[in-house]
């Protein structure tokens, strides 16, 4: 098989998706599939095509299409930089398949639990599409912050999960949205949801994983940021909205979140210098936006940050594609300050990137621009400040966007540069013009983000985005936009440096530090149980069996000792029985004494067999016959490896003379231990039987499964799962003498 | 009879943890499978009736003997013994990397690789 | 290390008996005392005759032993099957067909009835792990000694 094939693969797949969701949506209407999947524990497999899945699955595999079709040409020519081989392009395009399948199943899921499920899957995917560089140490520790930041937090939405079905007793999302109402409870669930959302989206406090994760390669970047991983965020607070918009002030917090996303992203995506981290500050602050407008509670929000969200994912996969091709122009130029004037080189790279830099910049007749005009319409919907803000918000975007497009293609050229195979831009030019033609005709996209915007909301949601020349409200703040932002381009060098200033105080005091701090208190932690413990066995073994006793004992003390302690009589038929746990306990002892190492094995052997033969006299034929086989062969196996270690390290070890003072304490030990046993074992054996046990059920019910032999019953019917736990232990002990004796080669 | 088992059962269990607290690592295999066989002869007396074995055609008025702790042996026989065959190509792994079974020696040994694992990343930050 | 005639010959003869009987016990496990445990063990005893009295490379080639990881997976893949294939009908884990009551299909005196199915799974996985231990310490052993 060729590794290159794996791309077209890729593609196909994708491109089969997003038509068979398209049709799904446009002419089926949507759907629902519903199965039971573990009925008794209130779980079902539901699936449900309804507005908002529609929109994240189209942009999943639609964009997935276009990053396949990007990557088919990009990662070859990336792993030949890095002088890897081409074997591994086909774990890329695996994994951006696995990422898009959960994605589109988190979208669709209408359980709980499911939801959790294909959550935590796309975290995984992320792990390792971040990390697929895994040479590189940068690569690997971003995937593990991704990972950790994302996986922790994903508890909070098992926890919230978890609440909500102790509360209402399902984990169907639409009788939940049905029947819960508004209280602390909800709050608290509500709240713990959207923290596992505001992380996935790298919105403050959680935005700092984000900016590392740019040690993926850019295709990865590209995809994570417009229409997998971070959308899941938003998509999440989306899906669990008429939850979340229950309660107040967890929608003012969403509303300082998205204001502080937008303002942190947005300073920090003017400092930047290399490209993809200027476009990563810019992700967190455009899904700030998208919180922020769920924080403006109506349903102008509502149906603006599903329009964003479609919108933002367009410009910002293109832009992200565009960063990749300019790098791999100049032969790995990232950084602005060394980029350039390459309107020469690359001009039709400049006019399709243009198309997308201008719809995340919000300038007429781009997609982008209805994107503002919904934004101000919800800030205004809700008053007060908000307007500013939200004008704030669009002019650093604009600001921030024109930096990113304009260092690269105008001005002087500072690097050499040369084509990039058209495989690189036609994916950028058909994501620029799907921005054009949302400007233009923006009806269909519009209807998308609506049929959206009333799940997220509950309730219709009629909005209608046009151009209107008028001087209404909306169209001025656009102006005022494009004026501030004009400004605020020609005065860089006024704030450059407290922009700066406050990227530093990030870097200092920013939540990341509380990161690593904890990673680096958790290791010495773990370093210090792992010093007290390795330093010597038989120190832990001690520490396992000291505890144990004292439970051991506090649990006699604190049992009533009515009826325990009983002699036990000895019928006429027991003698046998008697004498042969009596020659068990005498080849115990003997296992004391034997120097050679197969003595003891023989030793061994004999309590073995007579333990075999004490079992066939409790009239267990199955257990005697079970107990001989095994300890044949455990004795071939004890002798094989006794074969396998040299003569002189046995003979060392077995004529190494002990301590007296050790043997003493060791006697000592086993003394305690083996009281403890006799009285535990004593006492509870003499526990008078009870009239009606499962046993006598099991014998009853035996010859109703078809069994003469009742042990055989119980072991692959009754009580089957044990024996299914017991086989899978026995498999897994293969692999592991696998590994230890051949190094993990099964033959 | 009971006292019978249950010395039996400490007697198993007291030796067994003996040999584990030995410095032979083959001594400390031998020692946790006596404490699995006490385990095993506890389940297998803690059988709530004794008699002809469960297993039709049963003889009419007889005391069958309890099949459930019959199972259970089963079960943890056959786990006792895949752990006990891991156990002993553990051993021979250990062997292999410290060229001793002696617990002294091996942790000592892990003692200094961890130094100086520690030394070379202090010498790295 | 070399055994002498009778050994072997007397290695080679009981390997039929033993594979034979570990079947016999395999299949009427239900009827009598056995199952497949303790057919798994007789099986993979036969097999390790042929280990000590022809080494392994000989005994290697009497039987396919790579097939012993396939073997004992497969046992087990076979055992969850079996148990957890009742979920697709919505049936409980475990649910054995034939049910209680219900009529049995004789072959002979062989009951067809699917835990001697689930028998069979756990005689794989325990006759490819003994066979398999034993395998990988036999060539431990002859790295060690060449």
């Amino acid at each position: 098989m060729r590794p290159r094939l794996a791309a077209p693969v890729g593609a196909v797949f994708a491109a089969l998706a997003f038509a068979a969701t398209l049709w799904g949506w446009l002419l089926a209407g949507g759907g629902t599939v519903d199965l039971p999947w573990a009925p008794s524990w209130d779980l079902r497999f539901t699936l449900a095509l309804d507005g908002l899945a529609a929109l994240y699955s189209l942009l999943a595999t639609g964009i997935g299409f276009a990053v396949t079709v990007y990557a088919s040409r990009y990662l070859p020519l990336h792993l030949e930089h890095q002088g890897r081989s081409e074997a591994d392009i086909p774990r890329f395009h695996f994994f951006i398949l696995m990422f898009m399948g959960s994605m589109v199943g988190l979208v669709m899921a209408q359980d709980l639990i499911l939801i959790f499920v294909f959550w935590d899957l796309t975290a995984i995917a992320s792990y390792y599409l971040i990390g697929y560089d895994a040479h590189e140490r940068d690569s690997r520790r971003s995937a593990l912050m991704a990972l950790l930041v994302t996986g922790i937090t994903a508890v909070c939405l098992l926890i919230g999960a978890l609440m909500l079905y102790a509360a209402y007793g399902t984990f169907s999302l639409p009788a939940l949205i049905e029947a819960s109402e508004p209280g602390a409870l909800l709050a608290a669930a509500g709240a713990l949801i959207a923290v596992a959302g505001l992380a996935k989206s790298a919105q403050v406090p959680f935005q700092f994983w984000l900016p590392r994760a740019m040690a993926a390669p850019t295709p990865v970047s590209a995809y994570l940021h417009s229409a997998a991983m971070v959308a899941a965020g938003v998509f999440l607070l989306g899906r669990f909205y008429p939850l979340i918009q229950k309660t107040d002030w967890l929608l003012d917090a969403l509303l300082v979140v998205g204001l502080g996303s937008m303002a942190v992203g947005g300073i920090l995506a003017l400092t930047r210098n290399v490209l993809k981290q200027l476009l990563a500050y810019s992700t967190i602050s455009q899904y700030g936006y998208v919180v922020f407008m769920f924080g403006l509670g109506g349903e102008y929000g509502a149906v603006g940050a599903s329009f964003y969200v479609i919108a933002h994912a367009l410009a910002k996969a293109a832009l992200f594609l565009t960063a990749g091709a300019v790098t791999e122009a100049t032969h790995g130029e990232t950084r602005l300050s060394h980029l350039g004037g390459l309107r020469r080189e690359l001009p039709f790279l400049m006019v399709a990137s243009g198309f997308s830099a201008a719809g995340l910049a919000a300038l007429p007749l781009t997609i982008g621009f209805f994107k503002d005009e919904l934004f101000f319409e919800a800030a205004l919907e809700r008053g007060g400040v908000f307007p500013a803000l939200a004008v704030a918000g669009a002019v650093l975007t604009f600001a921030y966007t024109w930096r990113f497009w304009s260092g690269i293609f105008l001005g002087e050229r500072r690097s050499e540069a040369h084509g990039v195979p058209a495989a690189m831009t036609v994916p950028v030019a058909a994501l620029g013009a799907l921005v054009i033609a949302g400007g233009l005709y923006v009806a269909p996209f519009a209807r998308l983000a609506q049929a959206a915007g009333e799940v997220t909301f509950n309730a219709p949601t009629p909005i209608d985005p046009a151009y209107h020349l008028d001087a209404r409200a909306e169209n001025l703040m656009a102006l005022a936009t494009y004026a501030l932002g004009v400004l605020v381009i020609l005065s860089r060098s006024f704030w450059i440096g407290a922009a700066e200033a406050f990227a530093r105080l990030g870097e200092l005091a920013g939540p990341e530090r509380l990161y690593f701090a904890s990673l680096k208190g958790l290791n010495a932690f773990s370093d210090r149980i792992h010093d007290l413990e390795v330093r010597d066995l038989r120190t832990r073994v001690a520490t396992i069996l000291g505890p144990t006793g004292v439970l051991v004992g506090a649990g006699l003390l604190f049992t009533p000792t009515r009826g325990a302690y009983e002699v036990g009589a000895i019928g006429p038929l027991d003698w046998p029985l008697f004498l042969a746990l009596i020659l068990v306990a005498v080849a115990a002892i003997a296992t004391v004494f034997p120097r050679r190492h197969l003595t003891l094995a023989l030793v061994l052997s004999s309590v073995g067999y007579i333990l075999a033969v004490v079992f066939a006299f409790f009239g267990g034929p199955d257990v005697a016959m079970v107990q001989v086989l095994v300890e044949t062969i455990m004795a071939l196996l004890f002798i094989g490896i006794l074969v396998l270690l040299p003569r002189k390290v046995l003979e060392r070890e077995a004529s190494n003379p002990i301590p007296r003072r050790r043997k003493v304490r060791d006697a000592g030990v086993a003394l305690i231990a083996g009281f403890f046993a006799f009285a535990v074992s004593w006492s509870t054996l003499s526990q008078p039987a009870l009239e009606e046990s499962v046993a006598q059920e099991h014998i009853r019910l035996a010859p109703e499964a078809h069994a003469k032999d009742v042990v055989t019953a119980i072991l692959a019917d009754f009580r089957g799962l044990d024996t299914l736990g017991e086989i899978t232990v026995v498999g897994i002990a293969l692999l592991g003498i696998a590994t230890l004796l051949s190094r993990g080669r099964l033959w | 009879m009971i006292l019978v088992s249950a010395l039996t059962i400490a007697v198993l269990f007291g030796v067994g943890s003996y040999l584990l607290l030995q410095r032979d690592l083959i001594r400390v295999v031998v020692g946790i499978i006596l404490v699995s066989n006490a385990a095993n002869l506890f389940l297998i007396s803690a059988g709530l009736s004794r008699g002809q074995a469960p297993i039709y055609p049963l003889e009419e008025g007889v005391e069958v003997s309890d099949p459930l702790v019959q199972a259970m042996t089963l079960t943890a026989i056959v786990i006792a013994f895949g752990i006990s065959a891991l156990l002993m190509s553990l051993v021979y792994r250990v062997y292999t990397s410290h060229l001793s079974l002696n617990l002294e020696d091996i942790s000592e040994a892990e003692v200094r690789e961890e130094e100086s694992i520690e030394s070379r990343e202090v010498a790295e930050d | 290390m070399k055994t002498s005639v009778m050994t072997r010959v007397v290695a080679r003869v009981l390997l039929v008996p033993a594979l034979v009987v570990a079947l016999a016990i395999l299949i009427k496990g239900y009827a009598d005392t056995g199952d497949g445990f303790n057919a798994g063990v007789i099986a993979a005893l036969g097999m390790l005759l042929q280990y000590v009295a022809f080494g392994y490379e000989e005994a290697e080639r009497m039987m396919p032993v790579r097939l012993v990881a396939v073997i004992a997976f497969g046992g087990l893949l076979l055992s969850l099957a079996v148990a957890l294939l009742p979920l697709f009908w919505g049936l409980a884990i475990f649910t054995h067909v034939p049910g209680p009551g219900e009529e049995v299909i004789h072959l002979g005196t062989v009951e067809l009835i699917t835990p001697v199915v689930f028998d069979i799974g756990v005689f794989m996985l325990v006759f490819g792990f003994a066979v398999g231990a034993i395998d990988l310490l036999a060539r431990a052993i002859h790295r060690r000694e060449t």
